[in-house]
């Protein structure tokens, strides 16, 4: 047993680690971070992304202790209070959500690609998700709400205006 | 080398459970304390939008606006059993149930009005905007939230459908195994690499029969879903079932599309009402997927000239073909 501590959706937090621990059970489990999901477990589904350091990472794949000091945004981090962020509105509005397994993923994975690239073209966006497996939507949507996204984010992140 | 061709596929599909078995849905219909409409139901949201489509069926029965519908599904402590969510059936068979229940409801808000406004007959009064009222002389009206506050006891109906199916018969296999039917038709680009074997969908189109669409956007994600599904069952997906056992049991070697396989789909809406659906409604969840593997594999024939007659179409399938056919 170690203790650790991280910033998470820009809190210090810290937590009791053991060696085998890997960053998914530490949000899941010691943090109660559940937005997080675990899929397959061996980096091949993308469910379980989160945004460590300005990058995607399999949460199933990086161990606990190597997030010691880093910065890791999860979904639970994207919307505020009472606001949802523009990308989660835009999969809303676009219809991109069935069963939403896939989803936190998804909008973590959009989320770093606008950020890199704030006008993608539709095949940027099919690239910068294509980590991410989703068995419902066909992804069209999905794409969709990316493309919705990134024209919110472009004129100040709000639909509303 | 690179080849294209482009394939066709129809399909045509029976939903619910078929064969004469009893394929049951219930719902309930209440006034609410507040004037809302509870609406109370078995039926199970997975992401096929369920929830959403049965609230637009009961807003339509009842002629109130979805945010008047009260929703309570799933729980089994409180909701009547809706059958399961499968066999594309929840839209057409739970909506029936749905649409009865509320008609019965808004008969007994009549009859309620009638006692209340002292009129003498239901001839001519409408059930609108949460009240019911006299056409011909509209102030003559109360509101659901008046009605709800006279109640003594819940004013609350129970309703059921049941699809019209046939068991078919053994010898002869006639019957009418399955209603409603609907259909569809694929339409896609292929292109085939002759020297590795790899397909690529380039585009597709899909004209989907879905008696009345009751919501577009949720028709149009049921059909993406539907084709990516049915492209990984053409060309990728394989469970290698050796002696009962599935060998391809991982993400590593059970492959499924990714954004980058799946091709923009264009969408057709057909409607053609269905006299036994709740609005001219049917369901489409599986049917989406019927006709889009056969679709590909017709492309794949009229790019290289080979009938593959083995799903998935893998690379080393088909350069077997290719192969052979030389
Ligand atoms: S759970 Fe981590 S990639 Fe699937
Ligand atoms: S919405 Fe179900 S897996 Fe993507």
């Amino acid at each position: 047993m170690k203790e650790i501590s991280l910033r998470v959706n820009g809190e210090e937090r810290s937590a009791e680690i053991h060696e085998e621990m890997r960053l998914l059970d530490l949000l899941r489990d010691a943090l109660h971070l559940t937005g997080t999901k675990e899929g397959c477990g061996e980096g091949e589904c993308g469910a379980c992304t989160v945004i460590m350091e300005g990058k995607t990472v399999n949460s199933c794949m990086v161990m606990a202790f190597q997030a010691e000091g880093k910065e890791i945004i999860t979904i639970e981090g994207m919307a505020t209070k009472d606001k949802l962020h523009p990308i989660q509105r835009a999969f809303l509005e676009k219809g991109a959500v069935q069963c939403g397994f896939c989803i936190p993923g998804m909008v973590l994975s959009a989320k770093v690609l606008l950020d890199e690239n704030p006008i993608p073209t539709r095949d940027e966006i099919r690239e910068g998700i294509s980590g991410n497996l989703c068995r419902c939507t066909g992804y069209n949507k999905i794409v969709d709400a990316i493309e919705t996204a990134a024209g919110y984010l472009n004129t100040g992140g709000d639909s509303n205006a | 080398m690179k080849k294209r061709g482009i394939g066709i596929g129809c399909g045509f599909y029976g939903t619910g459970y078929g064969n004469g078995f009893p394929d049951v849905s219930r719902a309930r219909a209440k006034l609410e304390t507040d004037g809302k409409i509870g609406i109370y139901v078995g039926a199970t949201e997975v992401g096929q939008g369920a929830k959403t489509v049965l609230q637009q069926i009961a807003a339509e029965a009842m002629g109130v606006s979805i945010e008047d519908i009260k929703f309570y599904c799933e729980s089994t402590e409180n909701t009547p059993d809706a059958g399961t969510a499968a066999a594309s059936r929840q839209t057409y068979n739970t909506g029936n149930a749905i649409k009865k229940a509320c008609e019965a409801l808004k008969e007994g808000l009549i009859y309620i009005a009638i006692d209340k406004l002292l009129l003498n007959s239901a001839v001519g009064i409408r059930v609108e905007n949460k009240k019911v009222y006299l056409e011909s002389y509209p102030q003559s009206a109360i509101s659901f939230e008046d009605i709800a506050k006279a109640l003594t006891e819940p004013l609350c109906f129970e309703e059921s459908f049941t699809a019209g199916t046939t068991k078919m018969e053994e010898e002869s296999g006639q019957g009418a195994p399955y209603w409603p039917y609907t259909f569809s038709v694929y339409g896609v680009e292929v292109e085939v690499d002759t020297q590795t074997g790899f397909v690529e969908v380039l585009k597709a189109v899909c004209a989907q029969d879905v008696g009345r669409a009751i919501n577009p956007q949720l028709l149009e994600g049921q059909i993406d879903g539907g084709f990516s599904m049915a492209l990984g069952y053409a060309l990728m997906e394989d469970l290698r079932l050796t002696n009962g056992e599935i060998r391809n049991n991982r993400f590593s070697s059970y492959i499924i599309p990714t954004a980058l396989d799946m091709p923009e789909v264009k969408k057709i809406i057909v409607e053609d009402p269905e006299v036994t659906g709740p609005y001219g409604a049917k369901g489409v969840g599986e049917p989406v997927m019927v006709a889009a593997a056969p679709a590909i594999l017709n492309a794949i024939y009229n790019a290289v000239g080979v009938r593959m007659r083995e799903i998935p179409v893998t690379p080393d399938r088909l350069l077997e073909a290719l192969m052979e056919k030389e």
